[in-house]
């Protein structure tokens, strides 16, 4: 036994290259909870659910996986105060991945996360902010090399480079199966540089719930509300469902509800994140 | 305690080599480029020195079907040496049987891309764009997303390969991993160098008619009197015979990317639906049908042209730029290419004799560079 414990230490140790991931002894830790659900219901991998989008029509969910970013907890003076997020195979970098899949999919893996942990200065928080997404300056790195959760190639974004920021899939990947996954586009990149230098559409959802109890209430995602005035049903444009290209006019109710700009829309309030 | 002892040495060799980048180019033989005078040698990036024991490795692994969910395709079934590594198809085939928008390109000279892929401004990395092919899910090519460690299972379990990955990446502890692949295979296309056409040698070595097209590709006055009447060196010149290129002097971005009449479906000059090239990137409709103009360079075995495969042979291609834009006059993509508000300048459309085509499409054939094709080391290694 001892001799494990010794072995651990040193596992840690050899694991621990570049980063001391010593906080301050005086931070408290806070573990931020988050749901997937549907309308009413808990989202659960391989369900059917009815009546979604503008068509009330049903879809058979296989992925719901998220990045979060740039947490924050407002104290009692008011003011934004960062989270810092620990480091586990669901988060690193300041980024976590939420994950309500189970592997029920192909491209889906068996472990789940719902919870974001970190810390914060000792206090009183009532309020929490974040983005969905990955910061632009570690969404352009070398995906190949990347630690956990951030190696994770169903959620590479190839083709600009970087990562799908939100993943939802529905039937099981033919090519009239709706889904929607976000990353950022319009991606410029230079050979100099040797790599993405700059994107003229982020589309990372900023999101702030005033009032948020950190020990009572829950983070959830509503697909519901994401699709709400969509029509699942249909094609309209390039992809079925939204794969965030800017010609895909389905994409537009989708990026409202995420509170996106998308062609003439400015974008506004998201709706799909509530607190509970 | 021996136990704890023996456990503690393994855990400082892990710790000795598990920092830094480990991939100096230490035990490996050194690599040369074996390019003429007048060209310079690719930019190659920091973190991917070249080196023998790594292309070689990346020649394996770009031609082993396990690199394919269902073990059906390799990077070489769409890019096969024979055709300049391209496959000969209109539209290219994934491994799950799904017809991909876009033809696949030639890799010869893919080091010295500007951008890669036929019109994509982000994709400058040949180790990046290498997880298009393999973990793309729109279209499908590899098929392997969600697979990687199937893939890493695979190739530790294939006695070649624990070898071969030691000597391309010597102080690694464990080496077999996404990134040295990407990083393997990149290599490989690197050392895909081009340069050794009967246009390489000069013009004595070329034939009357060969020389006459030469001269006309690059700005000679046609019989019916126009001086530089073709116009097609100012996107296809340079050694590389495409302007859209990068290399280890180069100090400016160089990416360029033309629409050149193939479509003209309405009043913004679309092309078809989710093929419109640099348009399906920035989304400004002045964008729409802008494609890289890619290496001319074995052209003659590169057929069907164009992004879609939509002409069929070289002559075509003449004639397409002769009337300055295709003209589709029914069907779903009818249009005048001609009028296309995007269209290039330099597609005015010219007059040609028929000798003159023929003497164009002979310079087009000294582009071809028969060791690319050929050369054993640039082989698939598992052909029976």
């Amino acid at each position: 036994m001892k001799r494990l414990g010794m072995v651990m230490a040193l596992g840690a140790l050899a694991l621990g290259c570049g980063d001391d991931g010593n906080a301050p002894a005086e931070q408290q830790d806070v573990a931020l909870s988050f749901a997937a659900v549907v309308g009413e219901e808990p989202f659960v991998c391989g369900d059917t659910y009815e009546n979604l989008g503008a068509n009330g029509t049903p879809l058979v969910l296989s992925d719901f996986r998220f990045y979060v970013q740039d947490v924050a907890l407002k104290n009692a003076a008011g003011a934004w105060v960062p989270v810092e997020l620990e480091e586990n195979s669901f988060q690193s970098s300041g980024v976590a991945l939420l994950d309500f899949e189970d592997g029920c999919g192909e491209l889906g893996t068996p472990e789940l996360n719902g919870i974001v942990r970190g810390t914060v200065p000792p206090g009183d928080y009532d309020g929490l902010q974040f983005k969905m997404g990955v910061p632009f300056e570690i969404n352009h790195v070398n995906s190949a090399t990347a630690p956990s959760p951030l190696n994770l190639t169903s959620l590479f974004w190839n083709w600009q480079g970087g990562y799908k920021f939100l993943r939802i899939d529905s039937g099981q990947f033919s090519e009239t199966d709706w889904r929607m996954h976000l990353g950022s586009t319009g991606c410029e990149g230079d050979p100099m540089a040797g790599g993405v230098t700059s994107c003229a559409n982020g589309n990372r959802t900023e999101v702030e719930l005033d009032t948020f109890d950190v020990s009572a209430n829950t983070v959830v995602a509503d697909f519901a509300a994401l699709v709400e005035g969509s029509a699942v049903d249909q094609d309209a444009a390039a992809d079925a469902g939204c794969m965030s290209k800017p010609v895909d006019t389905d994409c537009g109710p989708l990026f409202a509800n995420l509170g996106l700009s998308f062609g003439e829309n400015p974008g506004g309030e998201q709706q799909f994140f509530s607190a509970e | 305690m021996k136990h704890l002892l023996r456990t503690l040495s393994l855990l400082s060799l892990i710790l000795w080599t598990g920092c830094g980048d480990g991939d100096t180019a230490s035990g490996a033989e050194a690599w040369v480029w074996n390019l003429p005078d007048t060209v310079p040698p690719p930019r190659v990036p920091e973190d991917n020195p070249m080196s023998l024991a790594k292309v070689e490795l990346g020649r394996f692994l770009f031609y082993d079907t396990k690199l394919s969910g269902n073990q059906t395709q390799s990077c070489g079934s769409c890019h096969l040496q024979e055709l300049a590594f391209t496959d000969g198809l209109a539209r290219a085939e994934g491994s799950t049987g799904e017809i991909h928008p876009r033809s696949s390109m030639s890799l010869a000279n893919a080091g010295y891309a500007a951008s890669l892929t036929w019109a994509n401004p982000a994709v400058v990395r040949l180790e990046e764009q290498a997880l298009v092919p393999m973990f793309g899910e729109d279209p499908v090519e590899l098929g392997l997303a969600n697979m990687e460690d199937e893939l890493l299972r695979r190739l530790r379990e294939d006695e070649r390969y624990p070898p071969m990955f030691a000597a391309a990446f010597p102080n690694q502890g464990d080496p077999i991993s996404l990134d040295s692949i990407t990083k393997s295979i990149a290599s490989f296309q690197r050392a895909l160098t081009s340069f050794n056409s009967k246009h390489d040698q000069g013009s004595s070595a070329l034939t009357l008619s060969e020389q006459r097209g030469k001269a006309l590709f690059f700005g000679g006055t046609t019989e019916a009197g126009v001086p530089d009447a073709l116009e097609c060196f100012h996107c296809h010149g340079g050694f590389l015979l495409s302007q859209a290129v990068d290399h280890d002097g180069s100090e400016f971005n160089q990416q360029t990317f033309i629409n050149n009449g193939l479509y003209n479906l309405d009043s913004d000059g679309s092309y078809p639906e989710g093929n419109e090239g640099l348009f399906d990137i920035t989304n400004d409709p002045a964008d729409k049908g802008k494609f890289k103009p890619p290496s001319l360079r074995n052209v003659a075995v590169t057929a069907p042209y164009m992004h879609d495969g939509s002409i069929a042979t070289l002559e075509e291609v003449v004639e397409h730029y002769a009337r300055g834009g295709r003209l589709i006059e029914s069907g779903p993509n009818a249009g005048d290419g001609f009028e296309n508000p995007n269209k290039s300048a330099f597609l005015n459309g010219f007059e040609i004799t028929e000798q003159e085509k023929q003497d164009l499409i002979a310079f087009l054939r000294t582009l071809t560079d028969e060791d690319l094709l050929t050369n054993p080391a640039l082989s698939d290694p598992f052909a029976p």
